[in-house]
């Protein structure tokens, strides 16, 4: 067991933890954040993408004591507390960008490293940045949608599914 | 397993030299390789990502060093000359964005594999492969440091802490082409990359190199020499040359992804796309002579 200790949505966290604990396990299992979804364990399918330094990486892939001293941001971070939607959880809902709901997570926190990058990505720009991230429900067109009305650009041209 | 954490090159040594651990860099290789899913095996793991002298891109009178921490995501985002566009490119095309931001470039050399997307870049930069270790420090030419499927020249006390590319190939322009089963986040079935430098649109110098066709990537030495001295328009009509060095050089594999015979014949148009998209660039440039660092 090695001590660990990260800031997690802006709130300090410490514990002990085994070596070889993922950083998806950390956040589920230890501080019960199960919105972070683990859908391949294999750094493919992107349900469990999170922030690390400001960086979207897949919580699957990395240690805990990886991410010892980092500011880590998980889909619980993104509503306000009083519950309000951010931008983009507020687009994929008006856009009806998700079904089962499993790729979500993942798909907001990569929309949000995408748009802090890159303010107003093209429709193809959206498809490439997402490679990475898989959904067996929607077909992506609404995701895309919302991921464009979430950056303000008109939708109304995008057919929807 | 334990796991080891050191924030300088020394305690790396010494946990290299003692313990003999599994270096762990971005991961993306290693967790894909471990048993079960997720979790990597192997008794002790050495992190070497806190270490802040592997990182980032220095630009020098000698060339490029790239820290082995350095990640795709950071060579995406360089600002680098017009020959290291084959990097860059290769930079965006390793899996998505989320594994670019980890994966390294270190880590791609070191893991081996035949359809490295990193390597044919490399080899067209002349790339350099800088060891060290307790006990020595070493540099070694990429095409020497890669021996074959998943094994390199390194030795089990050392550990790669940067590459280089040399200033004499930041001329020119450069790029890549990678073919897959679909577009995005795939092995690569054959990939490709060129460097090509021309003044007044004569072609004086031509690096080529082709992956995924053999079990190292390879330089075409013959058909580089014969592009000196052509016009850059007409390299397509050397065409059954390159076939013919390919031919003689790839030994293209049947897999799941590909037959040995796509392969080869991919391979081929991969290389003429290189060369027409580094000519364009090339050609373009003010001075072909490129920049320095
Ligand atoms: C979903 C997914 C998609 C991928 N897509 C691609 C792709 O399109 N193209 C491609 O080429 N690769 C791809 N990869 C493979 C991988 O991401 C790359 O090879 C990457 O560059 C490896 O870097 P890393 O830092 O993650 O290496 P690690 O996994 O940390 O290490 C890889 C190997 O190198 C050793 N090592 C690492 N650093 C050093 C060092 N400094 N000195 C000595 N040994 C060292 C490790 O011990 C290990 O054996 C993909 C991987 C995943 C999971
Ligand atoms: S669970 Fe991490 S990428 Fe699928
Ligand atoms: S909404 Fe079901 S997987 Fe994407």
């Amino acid at each position: 067991m090695t001590e660990v200790s990260m800031t997690v949505n802006g709130r300090p966290v410490r514990a002990d933890v085994p070596d070889n604990t993922l950083l998806a396990d950390f956040l589920r299992e230890n501080l019960e954040l199960t919105g972070t979804h683990v859908g391949c364990d294999t750094a493919q399918c992107g349900a469990c993408v999170v922030h690390v330094n400001g960086r979207a990486v897949k919580s699957c892939n990395i240690f805990a004591l990886e991410c010892e001293g980092a500011e880590v941001a998980t889909i619980e971070g993104e509503a306000a507390p009083d519950g309000t939607l951010s931008a983009i959880q507020q687009a994929f809902q008006d856009h009806h960008g998700l079904q089962c709901g499993f790729c979500t997570p993942g798909m907001v926190m990569s929309a949000k490293a995408l748009l802090a990058e890159n303010p107003e990505p093209t429709e193809a720009e959206i498809r490439a940045y997402l490679k990475g991230n898989i959904c067996r429900c929607t077909g992506y067109h609404n995701i895309v949608r919302a991921i464009m009305a979430a950056s303000g650009q008109d939708v109304s041209n995008i057919a929807a599914e | 397993m334990s796991y080891h954490r050191p924030q300088d090159l020394a305690s790396a040594y010494h946990l290299l030299a003692e313990r003999a651990p599994r270096l762990l860099a971005g991961g993306t290789d290693v967790y894909a390789s471990s048993e079960g899913p997720g979790r990597p095996d192997g008794a002790e793991l050495l992190d070497i990502t806190a270490i802040r002298a592997l990182h980032g891109i220095c630009p020098s009178p000698q060339g490029w060093r790239i820290g082995a921490a350095t990640t795709w995501a950071e060579v995406a985002g360089a600002d680098l000359p017009p020959a290291l566009d084959a990097l860059k490119q290769a930079a965006r095309e390793i899996g998505s964005p989320q594994i670019q931001n980890r994966a390294t470039v270190a880590g791609n050399l070191c893991n081996a594999s035949p359809a490295a997307d990193g390597v044919p870049p490399l080899l067209v930069l002349d790339a350099m492969v800088e060891t060290g270790s307790l006990r020595r420090a070493r540099m070694i030419p990429l095409r020497k440091f890669v021996t074959g499927p998943r094994t390199t020249a390194l030795r089990t006390d050392e550990m790669v802490i940067a590459v280089h590319v040399p200033a004499s190939a930041g001329k020119g322009a450069s790029a890549f082409e990678k073919i897959g089963a679909r577009r995005h986040m795939v092995i690569s079935i054959a990939m490709a990359a060129a460097r090509m430098v021309t003044r007044q649109g004569q072609i004086t110098e031509a690096a080529i190199s082709v992956g995924a066709c053999s079990p190292v990537a390879r330089r075409l030495t013959a058909f580089e020499k014969m592009l000196k001295g052509t016009a850059a328009t007409r390299i397509a009509d050397l065409r059954p040359h390159l076939e013919q060095e390919l031919a003689e050089c790839l030994s293209p594999i049947d897999d799941l992804r590909a037959d040995a015979a796509y392969r080869a014949h991919v391979a081929g148009a991969l290389v003429l796309r290189c060369l027409a998209r580094a000519a364009s660039g090339a050609t373009s440039q003010p001075e072909s002579e490129g920049e320095g660092p």
